[in-house]
């Protein structure tokens, strides 16, 4: 009898994917606010309880507070469109992401977020603090929907910082609004630049993106909050100084950089790899390198594989203000992803 | 793994305030490891205060995701050595 109890008992966990319909949801936006859009296709079929949604891709529960282009750029390294992901009402995996009660956590989070952005830029955030209610509202609403206009109009008031674009610093001489000046407000615009910058490091070595592994966890992922300071002075401050500032860990291999001229062997070895482990690799790293006439860097430090900015993998070279002005998020904040490729790490 | 900066073996020193009605705590000062995510000082603090809903905010000004390195907050917010966190039971600063 008491196996019968257990058959009885027994059940499997279902996961129904959606097959046929496609939605579209905006680079800026967020997952969950597409709750409203899948709702129907499953209220009929889901248990009494409160529903709460999250998504997974390829068995990676999404953090709902990036934005969705964002983890589109880094969890899919070679684009699928359409972006295959399962949508669940149930089972939310507490212990992986941080709770979400729908739109209101979604809203609370971006103002937040833009409150730490003008923070950093003007080293407080009364402005977005002394919003009016309506104001607010009407900012999120147009993150929401994705109504550009409307979010240029209501996030202007905000009077925050912008980076001056390379083209009107250098035009017009008698540009006022420079970094470290007060405005009339009595705000000092500091000249520091929001980021987000999200490094999946890899061990492996690949050649195509497809061959790249999949982020099969969040362990994989730093998330990495740092400013860029941009110096007035510096008329061509580019996407690669920018990158230099926010992981000068990974650009120590430009040290090792062998030009075509060669190598000066002893220069070389007196500068520092924090990943060498012995004086012989260093030596014949070098030795390498010397033998490799055209530029290359020397495989004991970590390389950058990958920027993506807005699905979008920008040429380094590129004003860094282009990029911030152009390619910023709602929330002030400039998300960018970077694939690196670490050494292996030798087991002691 | 991740590869690891130097700063991220490094201690932050939180100075935790109560905001409004919330009760204060005895210690108010800690160490943290850098490296550990904001949600470490929140699930502290619900631990200690025994409570659930808690509103947490940096240098009195807005609540970071709690997925941030501490590191980072300070390095960003931080002054006088420390990291301020206020909390308050109520929204203090909507």
């Amino acid at each position: 009898m008491e196996a019968q109890k257990y058959v009885w008992d027994g059940a499997i966990p279902l996961q129904i994917h959606l097959h046929e319909s496609q939605i579209l949801a905006p680079r800026i936006g967020y997952l969950p606010l597409l709750a409203s859009l899948l709702k129907p296709y499953f209220s009929s079929t889901l248990p009494p309880g409160v529903d709460t949604i999250w998504f997974d891709y390829n068995g990676l529960p999404l953090k709902w507070y990036i934005p969705t282009g964002v983890l589109f750029d880094l969890l899919c390294a070679e684009p699928e469109r359409p972006w295959n992901l399962t949508v669940h009402f149930r089972g939310y995996p507490g212990t992986v992401l941080i709770p979400c009660e729908g739109e209101d956590s979604v809203k609370w989070s971006y103002i937040n977020s833009l409150k730490e952005a003008a923070y950093i830029m003007n080293g407080n955030c009364k402005n977005v603090m002394n919003m009016s209610q309506s104001d607010q509202l009407e900012l999120w609403h147009s993150v929401m929907n994705g109504n550009l206009e409307t979010y240029q109009r209501v996030s202007s008031k905000l009077k925050l910082a912008t980076v001056e674009d390379e083209h009107t610093s250098l035009c017009s001489s008698k540009s006022q609004q420079g970094f470290g000046e007060t405005d009339l407000a009595g705000q000092v615009k500091t000249g520091r630049v929001p980021v987000r910058l999200y490094v999946w490091s890899v061990s492996e070595d690949f050649d195509d993106l497809e061959d790249m592994p999949k982020v099969d966890s969040w362990e994989k992922i730093s998330y990495i909050n740092r400013p860029v300071e941009i110096h007035k002075e510096d008329k061509c401050f580019t996407l690669h100084d920018a990158l230099k500032i926010l992981v000068p860990e990974f650009f120590s291999n430009d040290l090792m950089n062998v030009k075509s001229a060669g190598v000066d062997f002893e220069d070389a070895l007196r500068i520092p790899s924090e990943d060498v482990s012995s004086d012989k690799v260093v030596e014949d790293h070098v030795q390498n390198a010397y033998e490799h006439r055209e530029a290359c860097s020397i495989s004991s430090s970590a390389e950058i594989k990958l920027i993506r900015i807005q699905g979008i993998e920008p040429k380094l070279e590129i004003p860094f203000s282009w990029v911030v002005n152009n390619l910023m998020n709602p929330d002030y904040f400039l998300h960018i992803c970077v694939c690196v490729k670490v050494p292996q790490q030798n087991s002691t | 793994m991740a590869a690891e900066s130097p700063s991220s073996v490094r201690k932050v020193v939180v100075h935790l305030r109560a905001t409004g009605d919330a009760p204060i705590l005895k210690q108010a000062k800690f160490k943290i490891l850098g490296s550990d995510k904001f949600a470490k000082v929140i699930d502290f603090l619900r631990r200690q205060l025994h409570r659930d809903t808690l509103f947490v905010y940096v240098n009195s000004a807005f609540s970071p995701n709690p997925d941030e390195l501490v590191i980072d907050l300070y390095n960003n917010f931080g002054f006088d050595g420390k990291l301020v966190v206020n909390y308050a039971c109520s929204m203090a600063w909507g």
